[in-house]
């Protein structure tokens, strides 16, 4: 695997070579420091980039032209990663080799036209493409309700951080989606092509020379840009006494959401003793979560934990009955307690590095998988392969007790369900 | 061993079925680190009416076993937990049941040898007792309770349950609350002697594995096992009607927008000298062409807002029924449900739509061939669907033609439909 990187004034390409793969994936990244408004802008924008161009002016004629191009894949969307939200346009096509001659050009190029050539008439969206844009995400939005998963997470993280960055829906809001027109929309458009800083990530058996030959042909954008702020949310203020929030809905299971705040991280405790805490305390079926919540009291179908470095957050997560909503929380009150006071061994630390390891080897197994590697180093200063393999053996039990004590329990949000007489009343 | 190329996609297929019916298929792929590897029965939600094994009656057992005795067999006579041991490996465990079919499952770069053998061992040393009973029971009906707030599946679970009169599909995979507590130990043991005979068993394995080695240690655990020979599993065949059970149902659910489904029963009888591959090909193509992505319907029907987002399409097979279900979110059900019928009911294809039929054929084979993932699953569905591995299926896309597509139209019909809707509850 070879990894170059060309700056432009522009924008960053980023080629990687390798004959493992008979398919070419591409990622157009776009980041830019968000605030609440950008949220619902950015998705209506993906959502139009995606249903049609300029030259196939809607969602039908798009799909047949990439049933044409070999059922090449195309999917978008954005994420809130720290500081910045990011808008994704990602591609995958089968190599020329597979099919014929010129596929790999034409494909890049539609990939690009989507960006690049929107379905614009006079400095405004097409209509009835604007219109539909609209229509799916007003629906997303109306049923974000709908995943209780998902819903007891964002409930719990407004409650937690209000204001915040972290506590914004990245699906965006109803208010704000009313405030956008077919003008102002474009005008949102021009501006993140002009402000946004824009990295374009293409791997597969690659001619770089042909392929670095065709994006500067074709991505034709020329405003010069410059990364500013850091990437990584960081807290300051601790709630002293955790804070509950219930929610009643008619539906079975209940939706458990419990939401810690974490103090002042290192970049390596970001990048490597998170994981390891994270693994050892909710990260699979042989966790401490798992094991003592789910199996040996069955109070719940399903239990995790994961941990952002990059939001400084940790969130576990449960599919519970109602009537152990206390019995849960005291559990995994204890477990978290438990990591504080090292009632871990040896044991569940090597299990942990097996599994990160283990995990590296099957990520470069995949395209976009090593994309995001290449994502993580150019954004956050991440590690590559070789530094990580190297760095989380580093990781020893100091390092995680010492972390463990900048884990603040914050909030607990229930969505809750299940019938009348078997609700937990004594809290 | 007998090696098969995979015609066009730079693989080798290999095979072998061992003295106690076991059958092992093997795809090496070096340029990767992971390793893939599926033990299979051919038993799913369906099969619960059968002769047991050793017995002479047909034996009906409770709806939902299947997938309860998928999770039981993780229990072991020494209490050792299954997941600790992959995951100390750095791999990851699971199972799944559907309807045809039960899967466990590992994957991982390391400890390739210790995770097969523990893989066959614990699958067919499982311990069942009341007590482990009774908790599973506790955490199976957590699951049901999950799932029947998920609308989506509830649209599934009904428009199957009104569709079919006698079919066990017509049955949740996981069963009711009312059966799952029905089961008992006996249950179990007779549904785990009869399906988990390796001659009802297949093994998967695709990845960075040399599959000379992996042939001798699979033969080594086996012959570990004396199993008594199965003269094949008697069960009970449905004789189906080509009619709905019910043509339409609404129910009230904790949902924001109102959902709705239509499925069609689309009998194939009449196509009896294609192949089921073939058929199968023919009939998805034709439902995505005219109400997927790329339909002119799914493009009107956004234009007048009856939908907001795409259609959702899903085509299966059961028996010698093919299974279209078509869901979305729709304040205007009844003029959706219109103009799919009416959609159907006419069905041409265009030269030109024709043409992307064998690039997509052609893609989906060689993307499949780049992921142990989708390599893996694509032969294990094509040994439950047609008994068989499909391997020259870019060669015989050659040999697909527009003649024979609308012969497909001519002699399939979508009049046997059923609808259902929820609406939000007040």
């Amino acid at each position: 695997m070879k990894y170059k990187k060309y700056e432009t004034q522009a924008y960053n390409i980023h080629l990687i070579k390798t004959d493992k793969f008979k398919t070419i994936s591409v990622k157009i990244n776009l980041k830019k420091i968000f605030n609440k408004e950008d949220i619902t802008f950015r998705n209506m924008l993906i959502n139009i980039l995606l249903d049609s161009t300029k030259d196939y002016p809607n969602r039908r004629l798009l799909e047949i032209k990439t049933e044409e191009l070999y059922n090449l894949g195309y999917s978008g969307g954005n994420y809130n990663s720290g500081e910045y939200s990011v808008m994704s346009i990602d591609g995958s096509f089968l190599h020329e080799k597979y099919t014929e001659p010129g596929m790999n050009e034409a494909s890049l190029q539609f990939l690009f036209d989507c960006l690049l050539r929107p379905n614009v008439i006079d400095k405004e969206f097409e209509s009835n493409s604007f219109k539909k844009a609209y229509n799916v995400l007003k629906e997303d939005i109306t049923s974000f309700e709908d995943n209780y998963y998902r819903y007891s997470n964002a409930r719990m993280l407004e409650e937690m951080g209000k204001g915040d960055k972290s506590s914004y829906r990245s699906v965006g809001y109803l208010e704000d989606l009313d405030k956008i027109t077919p003008q102002n929309l474009y005008q949102y458009y021009e501006e993140t092509l002009r402000k946004n800083l824009i990295d374009i990530f293409i791997i597969g058996d690659i001619d770089e020379a042909q392929i670095k030959k065709i994006i500067l042909d074709n991505f034709t954008i020329k405003t010069a840009k410059k990364a500013t702020k850091e990437h990584f949310l960081n807290h300051t203020k601790f709630r002293r006494r955790l804070k509950t929030v219930k929610e009643e809905k008619h539906i079975n299971q209940s939706y458990l959401s419990m939401g810690f705040k974490l103090e002042k991280l290192t970049n390596f405790e970001r990048e490597y003793v998170g994981s390891i805490y994270s693994y050892i305390l909710g990260g699979g079926a042989d966790s401490k979560l798992f094991k003592n919540v789910r199996e040996k009291n069955s109070l719940c179908y399903s239990i995790s934990s994961s941990l952002s470095g990059i939001s400084s957050g940790m969130i576990i997560t449960a599919g519970i009955s109602s009537n152990s909503f206390n019995k849960t929380v005291k559990l995994i009150k204890e477990e978290v307690k438990k990591m504080e006071k090292g009632e871990f061994d040896e044991l569940d630390i090597e299990k942990a590095k097996i599994t990160y390891l283990a995990s590296l080897k099957q990520l470069v197994d995949s395209p976009f998988a090593i994309i995001n590697l290449y994502v993580a180093h150019q954004y956050m200063g991440y590690d590559l392969l070789d530094d990580r393999t190297k760095n989380i053996l580093m990781v020893n039990r100091d390092m995680i007790l010492k972390l463990a004590k900048k884990v603040h329990p914050d909030t607990i949000f229930l969505l809750e369900g299940g019938s009348e007489d078997e609700k937990d009343t004594s809290l | 061993m007998k090696k098969t190329p995979l015609y066009k996609l730079d693989l080798d297929l290999y095979y072998e079925k061992l003295d106690n019916g076991l059958e092992v298929y093997i795809v090496p792929k070096h340029n990767i680190n992971d390793i893939y590897v599926t033990y299979s029965t051919k038993y799913g939600s369906i099969h619960n009416e059968f002769i047991p094994l050793g017995e002479k009656k047909m034996v009906k057992v409770p709806d939902g076993i299947a997938h309860f005795l998928e999770h039981k067999v993780f229990e072991q006579a020494d209490g050792l937990d299954v997941f600790d041991f992959f995951s100390q490996r750095g791999s990851d465990l699971n199972a799944n049941t559907s309807n045809f079919k039960t899967t466990y499952l590992f994957s991982g770069p390391d400890f390739y040898e210790e995770n097969l053998n523990f893989l066959m061992d614990f699958v067919q040393e499982p311990y069942f007792n009341d007590k482990n009973i009774k908790k599973e029971q506790g955490i199976i009906e957590q699951e049901i309770n999950m799932s029947n707030d998920n609308p989506y599946r509830k649209l599934y679970e009904g428009l199957y349950y009104n569709s079919f009169y006698k079919h066990p599909i017509k049955i949740p995979i996981i069963g009711t609350l009312k059966s799952i507590n029905s089961i008992n130990k006996e249950h179990l043991y007779q549904c785990y002697h009869t399906f988990y005979h390796p001659s009802n068993m297949f093994i998967v394995i695709t990845g960075n594995i040399d599959p000379e080695k992996t042939i001798d240690i699979i033969n080594k655990n086996q012959n570990k096992r004396k199993v008594e020979p199965s003269a094949g599993i008697k069960i009970k065949k449905y004789d189906e009607p080509d009619k709905v059970v019910k043509k339409s149902e609404i129910i009230e659910m904790d949902v924001t927008v109102p959902k709705a489904g239509i499925l069609f029963k689309i009998n194939f009888d009449k196509l009896k000298y294609l192949s089921l591959k073939k058929i199968s090909n023919y009939i998805i193509y034709l439902c995505n062409l005219k109400l997927g992505t790329v339909s002119l319907l799914n493009e009107e029907l956004r234009d007048e807002e009856i939908v907001k987002d795409n259609l959702n399409i899903d085509v299966s097979f059961v028996d010698k029924y093919a299974v279209l279900s078509v869901i979305a979110d729709t304040d205007n059900p009844k003029e959706l449900f219109k103009r799919i019928r009416k959609t159907l009911k006419s069905i041409m294809i265009t030269e030109e739509e024709w043409s992307r039929f064998k690039k997509i054929i052609i893609s989906n084979n060689i993307r499949m061939s780049d992921n142990i993932f989708s390599l893996n699953n694509r032969i294990m569905n094509d040994i439950i669907k047609y008994n068989e591995v499909t391997i020259n299926e870019l060669k015989d896309v050659e040999e697909y033609t527009i003649e024979e597509m609308n012969y497909v139209i001519q002699n399939i019909s979508f009049e046997n439909d059923t609808t259902l809707i929820i609406n939000p509850s007040k």
